[in-house]
């Protein structure tokens, strides 16, 4: 033990004489993750994507059509652009040839043309345009999700909208005014209110049930109710803002309850701290592992070797070097994490630990390996690199695994990346018992097990300690 | 204290070392000259007990050495071909290291570390890492290195390869001293020089076999000359040449010929087809053999081929 406890401190000696690898494996991440918190927002109060510029063409006269663009245009992730500036200074509306050039000098990479036949009348549904430069595939999900947010809860009468006409299509004018007729009636039946107005609604796409959203008093008889002016003025009726999309959250009422991490303020953070502390670590036990090859070509294995050590002895001491090394790096990182984002590290401190030297030990074996299949330090180096990409990338140390296809999925959770992270966030994030970690601590012994054994016989076989 | 017998290393189809058998008393100065590529880093490396043999014995004061067995080790000392230390390192952090690994501790540790580096005349050097060294003094550093445990058995692989003169004298002197004080030592070398001013008994190694093995004298006495002629190798002298064939050994480097006779040839029929041939006696040196003479003499080669 004592033997290795030297060689051990022998290998930190070497590191912290070593100001390149200091810096790589504290310093670099750490800035990484301070960086990566400003990308992903997590400095921020309120977090999500902002400023996306967005063009947009009204080509509609459908009052909701307006709305739509406004509601785009309190949306907070869109910097929603309706002019555009001529070469005297002076603006005029966007109209929809011009998106196409504009996409293409990159002046915005989406655009959204509301025809006039928005409201379609050959199925159901709205006829939307959206134009993009779909640089950023995960950007232009987003925009997508958003568009579709906007509509459904400012206007829902839209797709309302469709329905009547379809219903017209099918039934012909006569019928489908004496259906809406029927209906209005019946609601006014079971929930009062006036049966001319409420047909009106429905004919407008509110479905007739706006009423219902304001409890009880008749329409006659409340002020305050959004359709009366216009019904007064006997203008095109307008659904009152809120009146459908209320109702359609009646339909679908989602309660949310969050079930595990409510201490943390981001799941993000904890993936953001693991995701480059595991890189990185696996980065540093490469380059000590690596190291085995110039102490071999120095003659530095002949002399411990001359010494009373063994062979075991020197391949140990290395894993417990890469052991300590990580449990430290891991340790800075998420003092860090905890300084700049506020993971509760304390908290859960035992376990966190218990998980770091399973993740160390399994990052360790992964350098060890790699020493041992390697044919020199330079060799060793590049295949290091090559593998520690793949695996951060597809174990998901640098974006959510849930943004990779499924089949990707799987393949990240072959990665030490992988299960050193679902380590992290189940400890960090969920506030799982030492029992709960133990499925995890066990995949990860597994793979240090089983990697360490490939490594010994391979390090053995090319007669690495001669 | 040391004994090789019949002992063959094999890397592959090549053989290092092949059937040597070789006894080492207690308190001698024992060298091993030969070229590169001779065997002597291997058998350095097989007494050490880095490696076993795929035949034969080797065995330290009785006990079979291998490298299983670690304990054994603590009463030799290895100085690496190669400048074995970790060069990030002072030269008290690695000598700490190593001191360690034999199991020295505290006071004494640091005693013995005071020690060598004034031995070897770094003692104002170190705290500096062993990168800002010279190459002389990272070879004293790699020699002292060896002997902080003060092992019985010393073995030097080539230790002044590349060393200014200064330094090798330094080793010289400091090696000479501790033999004298009791310490038994193999030293490799390719140098004549080095095994001439050195050694009390020299093996001469090539292709892993020792075909000579002797003191000095011992080993100048088997040749059947007692003087080898040397002269320059131009055009003129190129007649001679090519008649000195069927009269003993010519060799030829570094623009000198050099004419070790058959035993017996006459040297002064030599002169007289120098003189016919025109050649003046100037051109030719006569001198006592070296250890290189005898190299030559047994293998044919030069030792720095
Ligand atoms: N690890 C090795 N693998 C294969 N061949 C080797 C190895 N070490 C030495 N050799 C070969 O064995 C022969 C003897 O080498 P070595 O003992 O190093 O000679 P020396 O030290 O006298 O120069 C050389 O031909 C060398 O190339
Ligand atoms: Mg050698």
């Amino acid at each position: 033990m004592r033997v290795i406890l030297t060689l051990v401190r022998k290998d930190i000696a070497n590191f912290l004489r070593n100001r390149a690898a200091v810096g790589l494996t504290f310093f670099v991440p750490v800035a990484l993750i301070y960086i990566f918190g400003w990308v992903f927002g997590l400095h921020q109060k309120d977090t999500g994507p902002t400023g996306i510029r967005l063009a947009v063409v009204n080509a509609s006269t459908n009052p909701a059509a307006q709305k739509l663009v406004d509601a785009l245009a309190t949306e907070t992730a869109f910097h929603v652009i309706t002019t555009r500036e001529l070469p005297d200074h002076t603006t005029r509306p966007l109209a929809e040839a011009d998106l196409r050039p504009l996409i293409h000098d990159g002046k915005f990479r989406f655009a959204v043309v509301i025809p006039a036949d928005v409201v379609r009348t050959d199925g159901i549904g709205l006829h939307l345009k959206i134009l993009s430069d779909p640089r950023n595939e995960i950007e232009t999900q987003m925009v997508n999700g958003l568009l579709q947010k906007a509509i459904f809860s400012h206007v829902p009468e839209l797709l309302g909208q469709s329905l009547q006409a379809r219903a017209r299509g099918f039934l012909g004018e006569a019928r489908s005014d004496q259906f809406n007729r029927s209906l209005a009636r019946a609601i006014t039946t079971a929930f009062g209110g006036d049966p001319a107005t409420v047909q009106r609604e429905i004919e407008a796409g509110g479905l007739g049930l706006g009423t219902l959203a304001q409890p009880a008093p008749a329409p006659s008889a409340a002020p305050p109710a959004p359709p009366a002016p216009a019904q007064a003025k006997g203008a095109t009726p307008v659904q009152a803002p809120s009146a459908a999309a209320d109702f359609l959250s009646r339909l679908v009422k989602i309660d949310q309850e969050q079930v595990v991490g409510k201490d943390v303020r981001s799941p993000l953070a904890t993936q953001l701290v693991g995701g480059w502390a595991i890189m990185f670590l696996l980065f540093a036990v490469s380059a000590s592992s690596a190291a085995f090859f110039d102490e071999k070509s120095s003659g530095l294995f002949q002399r411990l070797l001359a010494a009373p050590v063994t062979r075991a002895q020197l391949l140990w001491s290395r894993f417990v070097y890469g052991v300590g090394l990580g449990l430290v790096q891991l340790t800075t990182l998420f003092t860090a994490g905890r300084l700049m984002y506020g993971i509760d590290v304390f908290g859960h401190f035992g376990s966190l630990m218990v998980v770091c030297i399973f993740a160390a030990a399994a990052c360790t074996s992964f350098g060890m390996f790699i020493a041992a299949i390697a044919p020199n330090a330079q060799a060793a180096n590049g295949l290091a690199t090559f593998f520690v990409m793949v695996m951060s990338a597809t174990g998901g140390a640098w974006y959510p695994m849930s943004l990779m296809p499924e089949f990707m999925q799987q393949v990240g959770k072959l990665t030490v990346v992988y299960w050193s992270m679902e380590g992290f966030a189940q400890v960090l994030w969920a506030g799982r018992s030492f029992r709960e970690l133990l499925p995890v601590l066990g995949v990860l012994a597994g793979i240090t097990a089983g990697v360490m054994a490939i490594a010994v016989w391979r390090l053995n076989h090319k007669r690495m300690f001669e | 204290m040391l004994s090789l017998r019949s002992v063959t290393k094999r890397y592959g189809a090549l053989t290092a070392l092949d059937g040597v058998s070789l006894d080492i008393a207690r308190g001698e100065f024992f060298g091993l000259l030969g070229p590169n590529g001779a065997g002597k880093s291997t058998l350095m490396a097989l007494a050490a007990g880095l490696r076993s043999p795929d035949a034969g014995t080797l065995t330290l004061d009785g006990g079979v050495v291998t490298p299983a067995d670690p304990r054994t080790r603590t009463s030799l000392g290895l100085v690496p071909q190669s400048i074995a230390l970790y060069e990030e390192l002072s030269a008290d952090q690695n000598l700490r290291i190593f001191g360690a690994l034999y199991g020295l501790r505290g006071a004494q540790l640091r005693r013995r570390i005071d020690e060598a580096l004034a031995a070897v005349q770094l003692t104002d050097r170190r705290r500096d890492p062993v990168k800002t060294f010279s190459g002389g003094m990272q070879r004293r550093l790699n020699l002292v290195a060896a002997l902080l445990h003060q092992p019985k058995l010393l073995l030097c692989d080539e230790p002044t390869v590349g060393v200014d003169p200064q330094s090798r004298n330094a080793i010289f002197d400091y090696l000479t001293a501790l033999n004298r004080a009791g310490l038994t030592i193999i030293y490799s070398t390719h140098y004549m020089e080095e095994a001439t001013r050195l050694c009390s008994r020299i093996g001469i190694i090539d292709h892993g076999r020792i075909p000579a093995l002797g003191t000095l004298d011992e080993l100048l006495t088997r040749l059947p000359f007692e003087e080898e002629i040397s002269f320059p190798a131009t055009p003129e002298t190129a007649p001679l040449a090519a008649l000195l064939g069927a009269d003993g050994t010519l060799v030829s480097a570094d623009g000198r010929h050099r004419f070790q006779p058959r035993a017996d040839f006459r040297l002064s029929a030599f002169y007289t087809r120098a003189e016919a041939l025109g050649l003046p006696p100037r051109l030719f040196t006569a001198a006592r053999p070296t250890l290189e003479a005898v190299f030559l003499h047994l293998t044919g080669r030069n030792l720095r081929e």
